[in-house]
């Protein structure tokens, strides 16, 4: 079993809280785009995003939307139920973008917990959680 | 310009670390606060300095303030107050504020205390009540990654695939710190032993980790009297001598989730001990007894590694069998049965167990003690200390 849907997610989620200079990535979430920050002069990444490059401090950052594919860095399953919103047994996966050079936190969908491993590649798919808000989770790579 | 023994810890004092304390955190910080004083020998009017643990970004149960335990204990002025921020990160920090206020002569007598009721209280550790989704939390909670057992367990995970560390070396953390425990009456855990065999039957909760790999959720509280030596000289106790102290944030940091490095080790630990020890003039070779801060088992080997005790990768292996750890091993480790065993107070105790070790007063206590260590809280930035006898 993997994370799965169940009535919790309409009751308990609720809107993430952006500040300005993360708005792009939350809207983009709602259009079933998984984009990531990169800065216009020195093309460094940034996620989670910032309000400048931390590189070269410019101020110019672009929204970039990603192929999706990466490596799972790490991971841990989740095997005592902390909420009623997450039925255990689920994984959450540290995933190494492999297009960009971010890493981003998620779920597995439609994979067992003995599945999965480090290096393992893993796809994004997005996933409606309630009737707002589609996420970004991820499978076994095709 | 050092403040290399320029203060020294002076009265040490705490609550009964319990299950349920019966009372608020106000009544417990300044519960502790009378009994650092009555160690010391220090009318409590005298304090007019105070440290106590800032938010880690949220709140971390940090609900009493100077002013709550200024006001209960009658005092006239503070000339010094300030807050060390970042959950367990801020133990040691705290006692770097003091040592530079009181040696600066802002300050005479600055008192560094942590009160916390998780265990009773009215906010749980690692039990979110609804889903906070703000701020940098949006990139994790939404995924159901939302407990300190959990963002620890994601990183000792890479950890031990990078280095081959074993369940069986974190096993062994658990069960020295519980040795240790067992013959202390302040433990939680005072006589209640376990086995590798009951290490492995605890219920699993998040991969890695079983239930004696996560520390306890106690109520209590630490009070800790820091001053110059000159004014220690006419208080009771054998000062213990503030040698070094550092603290340490790294890069691209967030509290406890510091997941977007290209390693996401501990590297505050790196940074915090590099300045405890440049301070002190020691390494790690001179320290004979030290309490890393083991809010979780796999924490004290990545520590050992962190802050060179052993070699990147070696802090596995190091720790296997556990001798080498014991009291006495070449490394004696968390000899009051840290926050595994004796009491989850954010590491103040363990500052205070690094104290009776300089002191000679420890229940383990380690023959000959000249150095005595303690490190801060890991996943968020973090301290480190060195006592000696001056």
């Amino acid at each position: 079993m993997a994370l799965e849907l169940n009535n919790y997610h309409a009751k308990y989620f609720y809107d993430p809280v952006a500040e300005s200079f993360e708005q792009g990535f939350w809207d983009a979430v709602k259009q079933k785009k998984l984009v990531f920050q990169r800065c216009t002069e020195c093309g460094e990444w940034s996620h989670p995003p910032r309000p400048m490059c931390h590189k070269c401090k410019c101020q110019d950052m672009e929204w970039v939307e990603s192929s999706g594919k990466g490596k799972i860095y790490t991971f841990v399953i989740f095997t005592r139920e902390v909420h009623p919103m997450y039925r255990v047994p689920y994984e959450v996966v540290v995933v190494d973008m492999e297009d960009e050079k971010v890493r981003f936190i998620s779920n597995m969908i439609d994979t067992d917990p003995d599945e999965v491993y480090i290096g393992m590649p893993v796809e994004v798919e997005f996933v409606d959680i309630n009737d707002e808000w589609p996420l970004p989770w991820f499978r076994k790579a095709k | 310009m050092t403040l290399k023994n320029k203060a020294c810890i002076a009265g040490i004092g705490s609550t009964e670390f319990t299950r349920n304390s019966g009372r608020s955190e106000i009544h417990m910080a300044v519960d502790a606060a009378l009994a650092a004083c009555e160690d010391a020998g220090l009318e409590p009017e005298k304090i007019d300095g105070m440290v106590r643990f800032g938010s880690a970004g949220q709140t971390t149960c940090e609900f009493t303030t100077d002013a709550d335990v200024a006001r209960c204990l009658n005092l006239p002025n503070l000339n010094f107050y300030s807050e060390a921020p970042w959950g367990g990160g801020a133990c040691c920090s705290t006692i770097l504020h003091a040592a530079m206020a009181v040696s600066a002569g802002i300050a005479k007598y600055v008192l560094c205390f942590r009160s916390l009721k998780p265990a009773s209280g009215t906010v749980r550790y690692g039990r979110p009540t609804a889903v906070p989704v703000d701020s940098h939390w949006s990139y994790s909670m939404p995924f159901g990654f939302s407990s300190p057992t959990s963002w620890v367990a994601a990183f000792t995970n890479r950890w031990m695939y990078e280095t081959g560390a074993t369940n069986d070396d974190l096993g062994m953390i658990a069960l020295v710190c519980r040795e240790n425990a067992v013959v202390n009456p302040r433990a939680i855990f005072y006589r209640r032993p376990i086995t590798l065999e009951d290490y492995y039957k605890s219920p699993m909760l998040c991969t890695p980790f079983r239930m004696h790999d996560t520390c306890l959720e106690n109520d209590g509280a630490v009070a800790i009297i820091v001053t110059t030596p000159e004014r220690a000289k006419d208080l009771k106790q054998t000062p213990a001598y503030i040698t070094g102290v550092g603290m340490g944030m790294a890069d691209d940091s967030f509290c406890m989730t510091s997941f977007y490095r290209d390693k996401i080790g501990i590297p505050e630990m790196k940074y915090a001990g590099k300045d405890t020890f440049k301070m002190a003039g020691l390494t790690p070779k001179d320290v004979d007894v030290c309490q890393f801060y083991d809010a979780f088992t796999s924490l004290v080997p990545m520590q050992m590694e962190a802050l060179g005790f052993v070699e990147e990768g070696e802090g596995g292996a190091f720790v296997r069998g556990g001798d080498r750890i014991r009291p006495t091993g070449e490394l004696p480790i968390n000899t009051a049965g840290g926050m595994l065993s004796e009491a989850y107070i954010h590491g103040m105790n363990m500052i205070t167990e690094a104290t009776r070790q300089i002191r000679g007063t420890a229940i383990t206590q380690i023959p000959n003690v000249e150095v005595s260590m303690t490190t801060g809280g890991l996943g968020v930035p973090t301290s480190a200390l060195i006592l000696t006898k001056g």
